[in-house]
């Protein structure tokens, strides 16, 4: 099958992701020493919706999962885990931290691009699939994901996505205000990638990104709820949320739990726009 | 409060019915002379599911076009609408074009339809403009699933929670938000003397209390329901009905964003089962 990622833009989001885990291994953002000494890189959410399902032995497979916290803090709630990342850097990373921790009896990490996933992880089934975080927008097809996704589901399996809100993905600060705007498109065209500069990184705004470019795709609901559902997989719930993981611009605010908020210009944050979702879907039992 | 929001809303309804019968959009000769009501977009999605004989609810119904109109296509319907206006209207025009016997209209609340509502359905159906007007969607989700038979379709083919965001001054430029999309502080108040079906009316009751909701308020309490989520199609244009500046009407007789014609999505259809 063809690649649906364009040889360039496959090989400039690589370069951006490599240069990105330099940056975000130093970075206050991600707290490697935090993490080393024991904190959750999860938030709050994922715990709380995905958490009752992880237990000890439990196997997971944590897809596009950068340098690995994540996908480590669900090893130290039992899990049995698989992270797979398109990043050399970041796997080399993300092992690194599996030693020192000492997870390496309970972590494994696949250097791959998602789309070749099947080719890495053969017939392997897992308990759980899980996504988060500025994943999908670097996929140009959706339905080859789900696809991957219902493969190495088993049976009665769950796959858990917490991400950024299809709506925020189109918004673009209004210049000279501390207000938003829809700029970009709403709806999938998964041969039109949004090419831009990179500018620093959500984790460090002022990192040196020179040169670098990202190649990221719009989705939709439709689109992310028809491929999962085309691969077979029953959706459980759709949770919208006011709040992101990461800052979209310099002027957002953060608040105790590590949630950034749109500033309502009175001091208090706005509730009314969706910048996150999660998705829980099941696959069917026999 | 809830019943304050209700009996305004009710009011501009009423009212409403008497323009809209007189009005191009609703085209109630057409109609008559034997034309449907509904889009390619219902007719393309639910139709394959409306058989001789189907029985089918639909909710809010204004006067009763599109109910009527399943009815020529076979189906035993059931509309309902809070408006005593829209109802008998109903049942005047289901008496004309011969449809009585296979065409019931009850005037409730839809969130109150179990109290004077006692049988199942094939197909509940319900569409554009509809949400807007209700507060509570868990309720309502229970009342979609509480209405539909094991296996029964529930569609809906609505205008997109997105375009209820954008500020009445947006232009091709510049799409500013000026609605929220989460309405944790109650519905909004309107208060506009015209009607989206004539921008020439002059309507007495002008007060609305409106609820914009986003896909995960509209699916989750229907999936709660025990309805299996079928599919979501969302499309960058929409039928004519939304009376913003920001929107312009094509050549196809669809309405889009001006500028935006194939990357904002302005409408959306959502198909459900009744778990078996």
């Amino acid at each position: 099958m063809t690649d649906p990622i364009p040889a360039e833009a496959r090989a400039a989001n690589l370069r951006l992701w490599n240069a990105w885990t330099r940056v975000h291994e130093r970075s206050s953002y991600y707290d490697v020493e935090g993490f080393k000494a024991g904190a959750t890189s999860l938030h709050p959410l994922e715990l709380e919706e995905l958490g009752a399902l992880v237990r000890e032995g439990t196997t997971l497979l944590h897809l596009q999962c950068h340098f690995g916290m994540d996908t480590l803090s669900w090893a130290r709630l039992g899990a049995d885990v698989v992270g797979l990342d398109l990043s050399d850097e970041a796997i080399r990373l993300a092992r690194r931290l599996t030693d020192e921790v000492g997870l390496s009896r309970r972590a494994e990490f696949v250097c791959a691009d998602l789309y070749d996933a099947d080719a890495h992880l053969g017939s392997r089934l897992f308990d759980i699939v899980f996504v988060s975080w500025g994943a999908i927008e670097w996929l140009p097809d959706l339905e080859r994901w789900a696809g991957i996704i219902a493969r190495h589901l088993a049976p009665g399996g769950t796959f858990y996505m917490a991400e950024i809100h299809p709506f925020a993905g189109g918004l673009d600060e209004v210049p000279g205000e501390h207000d938003v705007r829809v700029k970009y498109r709403l709806l999938p065209a998964p041969d039109q990638p949004d090419v831009e500069p990179v500018e620093g990184s959500y984790a460090d705004r002022c990192a040196d990104t020179t040169g670098l470019v990202a190649y990221g795709w719009a989705h939709s609901f439709a689109e992310i709820l028809g491929a999962l559902t085309g691969a077979g997989l029953r959706v459980e719930h759709l949770h919208e949320f006011p709040t992101s993981p990461a800052p979209f611009w310099d002027w957002m605010v953060q608040d105790e739990a590590r949630w950034w908020w749109l500033p309502d210009g009175e001091g208090g944050l706005r509730e009314d726009l969706p910048l996150s979702f999660s998705i829980r879907a099941t696959k069917p039992a026999g | 409060m809830l019943d304050d929001y209700l009996k305004a809303n009710l009011a501009n309804w009423d009212e409403a019915v008497g323009v809209h019968v007189n009005s191009e959009m609703y085209d109630i000769a057409g109609f008559k002379a034997g034309k449907t009501s509904l889009h390619q977009i219902e007719i393309d999605e639910l139709g394959p599911s409306v058989h001789e004989g189907t029985t089918l609810l639909h909710l809010q119904c204004h006067f009763g076009l599109d109910t009527l109109s399943w009815a020529r296509r076979g189906a035993v319907v059931t509309g309902v609408d809070f408006s005593g206006e829209g109802v008998a209207t109903a049942r005047g025009l289901a008496d004309e074009v011969g449809l009585s016997a296979r065409a019931t209209f009850v005037k409730s609340d839809v969130l109150a339809l179990p109290d004077s509502l006692q049988s199942r359905f094939d197909v509940v159906f319900t569409s554009w403009g509809a949400l807007i007007w209700i507060g509570d969607l868990e309720r309502w989700a229970q009342v979609v699933a509480h209405f539909l038979k094991p296996g029964g379709v529930f569609y809906i083919a609505e205008f997109h929670p997105y375009v209820f965001l954008l500020a009445d001054d947006s232009s091709r430029d510049s799409l500013r938000i000026g609605y929220p999309y989460f309405m944790h502080g109650g519905p909004q108040r309107f208060d506009e003397p015209d009607d989206y079906a004539d921008r020439e009316a002059r309507m007495q009751h002008t007060v609305t209390f409106e609820w914009n909701h986003g896909f995960g308020e509209i699916l989750d309490p229907l999936l709660r329901s025990g309805l299996r989520f079928e599919f979501l199609h969302e499309f960058p244009h929409t039928i004519v009905g939304l009376p913003f500046p920001f929107l312009e009407l094509c050549e196809d007789g669809l309405q889009r964003v001006k500028g935006h014609h194939d990357d904002f999505p302005l409408s959306f259809s959502l198909k459900m089962i009744k778990e078996g």
